[in-house]
């Protein structure tokens, strides 16, 4: 049953259409510098730098904290969130942006 | 010639881009004693700004500036450790220390947005200088790989550094 329930943990955000978006953070860059998201999909940047840095959005509300050299952070699009800027804090010239499109077409029957 | 421009000068000799004469380049030993001086100098600076800048944003690039050129040093430092490479001091990392030393008396005596103005300034000679020498002495010199290949990937920091600065400064006019 808890393997079931782990199972479909998993399985749910794929079966929902939901998909993964990777941004690495690395000589003072986001790469890709732009990423194309829909509602309900996560991002993930990882930070492969020498030094921290965090993702700071203020349109979103969104912010990973400092991120140390290795770390990841998670973020899950949330409903009703438009396209939006974001950059570290720490070093204001690495800039990044998110561009939100529709909801995912539903699956056909 | 503004303020800046004697240290900007004595940087630049001392890392020998004004010296077409000078053709043999530094050492791996001699890279890995400019690049551990050249942070220090920054950091020292760094750490007195952070007692006396006037301005927010100034202080926060101060922070900003310790821990990035920290970073750095540990990243330099355990490099040197692992390739047993004793870092050798020489002409150039002697005169970075020197001036280093000279520019936080001269911004001692300084305060308020004086001493914000003329540290931006530094800051701003300075990432540019050390580029320079990244670029055209210590990269190309370079022999070891791995170290080659750190001074690449702390390359941009330096851009970032030096555009950050170049901000504060246009701010602060």
């Amino acid at each position: 049953m808890k393997t079931a329930l782990i199972a479909a943990a998993i399985w749910l955000p794929v079966l929902a259409g939901a998909a993964e978006h990777h941004v690495v953070i690395d000589g003072m860059q986001f790469a890709p510098q732009v990423v194309q998201a829909r509602p309900g999909d996560t991002i993930v940047w990882e930070n492969r730098d020498l030094f921290v840095h965090n993702v700071t959005a203020a349109a979103a509300r969104a912010g990973s904290g400092d991120l140390a050299p290795g770390k990841t952070w998670r973020y899950v699009v949330p409903a009703g969130t438009s396209s939006f800027d974001y950059l570290c804090t720490l070093h204001p010239e690495m800039k990044g942006r998110v561009n939100i499109a529709g909801p995912a077409p539903r699956r056909a029957h | 010639m503004n303020k800046s421009a004697p240290l900007l000068l004595s940087s630049l000799l001392a890392l020998g881009l004004l010296s077409p004469a000078h053709a043999a380049g530094p050492n791996d030993a001699q890279i890995a004693a400019i690049v551990v001086a050249a942070n220090t100098v920054d950091i020292d600076a760094g750490k007195q700004a952070e007692k006396k800048a006037h301005d927010k944003d100034v202080r926060a690039f101060a922070k900003r500036m310790v821990a990035d050129h920290s970073s750095v040093n540990q990243q330099a430092t355990a490099l040197a450790h692992k390739l047993h490479l004793m870092p050798e001091d020489n002409d150039t990392s002697k005169s970075l220390t020197q001036g280093g030393a000279t520019t936080r008396t001269r911004l001692e005596g300084l305060s308020g947005k004086a001493y914000d103005k003329a540290y931006v300034d530094n800051e701003v000679t300075y990432h540019q200088t050390v580029l320079d020498a990244l670029d055209k002495t210590l990269i190309p010199n370079a022999s070891n790989a791995e170290l080659k290949a750190l001074l690449v990937k702390v390359r941009p920091a330096f851009v970032e550094h030096l555009e950050h600065a170049k901000h504060i400064q246009a701010e602060l006019k």
